[in-house]
């Protein structure tokens, strides 16, 4: 019994090192979970803009720290042999077009930076975390790929 | 041609407002979604907007100026053959009413798949009704969403070359009339001159389709705003 737990817990702590390793220097799958924690932490924010979620500036300021963290860090993560493969959703054009799509996470650390002052309540929410969420929108119209 | 220079009424003021204000919807339903991402509200209520005045115009169809009635301009191959041969038309040809219709339908497809469409991730922008039904029909309806605008433009690049195509060689000012309402009296197949429909009887319309519109999104759960 304990040597077959072993050997299973072994398998596990290999298998997650090996996916970890895969992670670290895979750019794809890094910028898609850095991508996820963005939709992720954006989620509340979305409820409190339609209304069906209170006002809660803790999460607002936590959206707009993960969006500032992740405009830093995203523009590294699409080398040229990162076009292709692992299920990205990234298009083409990116690499034709990359001073414009790195200047638009620049944007995007900036709109959020700027609202971190600027939101204090649900009135001043509206169309400050507005301006930051029309980035994610510009930049997913020209570079992401459609699922459906 | 013209007999003696005399102008007829083609288009009553109810019907050319319509289509102008029609013509800028469509516009800036797509400025508002190119260049309004930070307020989403603007291309939502373009949408409702839309879907009013397509609305009032199937509401105007029956109870409009003559020729913007269905019953004047919508033809079957027959007349469409006819005109073929070398009739002329005030109001819709056949042709061109089976354009109107066209575009009519594509606006309204848009904005009723608008209704039920969202981003990839619900998280920027969501039409009213989006939040009432399944993740995989907001995907089915925002790619239609996306499908419809390109069949539109396809149409309305077709539906202003011919228009322009009409008035250049064949000497009939189908876009002046647009705008002026009239058109110089001729032997017409399908009228000699249009009977107005009245402003007030407009503004009914216009109060009814925005009673639908509005009231039935309400109705079916969804928040305007
Ligand atoms: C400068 C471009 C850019 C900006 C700005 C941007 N994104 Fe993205 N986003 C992308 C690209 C490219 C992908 C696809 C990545 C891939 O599949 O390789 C993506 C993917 C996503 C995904 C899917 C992640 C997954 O699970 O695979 C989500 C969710 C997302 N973005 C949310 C957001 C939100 C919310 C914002 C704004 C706060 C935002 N994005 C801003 C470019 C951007």
């Amino acid at each position: 019994m304990m040597k077959k737990f072993l050997t299973i817990s072994i398998l596990a702590g290999v298998a997650f090192a090996a996916g970890a390793a895969t992670a670290q220097n895979d750019p794809i799958a890094q910028r898609k979970s850095i991508m996820k924690g963005v939709g992720d932490a954006t989620k509340p924010v979305a409820g409190m803009l339609k209304g069906t979620e209170p006002f809660d500036n803790a999460l607002v300021q936590k959206a707009l720290a993960t969006y500032i963290d992740a405009a830093k860090k995203m523009p590294s993560l699409f080398p040229a042999d990162s076009k292709h493969g692992g299920e990205t959703t990234a298009r083409s054009n990116i690499w034709d077009e990359k001073p414009r799509f790195d200047g638009l996470f620049a944007r995007l650390g900036q709109e959020a930076a700027a609202a971190q002052g600027a939101i204090k309540d649900q009135d001043s929410l509206k169309p400050n975390f507005g301006k930051v969420l029309g980035v994610c929108k510009e930049c997913h119209d020209d570079y992401r790929e459609k699922k459906n | 041609m013209s007999v003696g220079g005399a102008r007829v009424l083609a288009w009553d003021g109810p019907t050319r407002v319509f289509k102008w204000t029609l013509v800028l919807l469509v516009l800036d339903g797509w400025v508002s979604n190119r260049f309004g991402a930070s307020l989403p509200q603007w291309h939502i209520w373009n949408g409702y907007l839309a879907l009013t005045l397509v609305v009032f115009r199937v509401l105007w169809g029956f109870v409009g100026g003559s020729t913007a009635r269905f019953s004047s301009f919508v033809a079957g191959p027959r007349r469409a053959l006819a005109y073929l041969r070398g009739a002329k038309y005030l109001g819709h040809n056949p042709f061109g009413g089976w354009m109107a219709l066209g575009l009519l339908a594509l606006v309204a497809a848009q904005a009723l798949t608008g209704l039920f469409s969202a981003d990839e991730d619900r998280l920027i922008i969501e039409g009213p009704l989006a939040g009432k039904v399944s993740d995989a029909t907001v995907a089915f309806a925002s790619h239609r969403h996306h499908l419809i605008f390109a069949a539109l433009e396809v149409l309305i690049v077709v539906h202003i070359a011919v228009n322009l195509f009409y008035a250049a060689f064949r000497r009939d000012p189908l876009v002046k009339a647009m705008v002026t309402g009239e058109k110089p009296a001729a032997d017409y197949a399908d009228m000699r001159s249009a009977a107005a429909g009245s402003w007030g009887r407009a503004a009914v319309c216009l109060a009814i389709a925005a009673a639908l519109v509005f009231g039935g999104i309400t109705a079916a759960g969804g928040r305007l705003f």
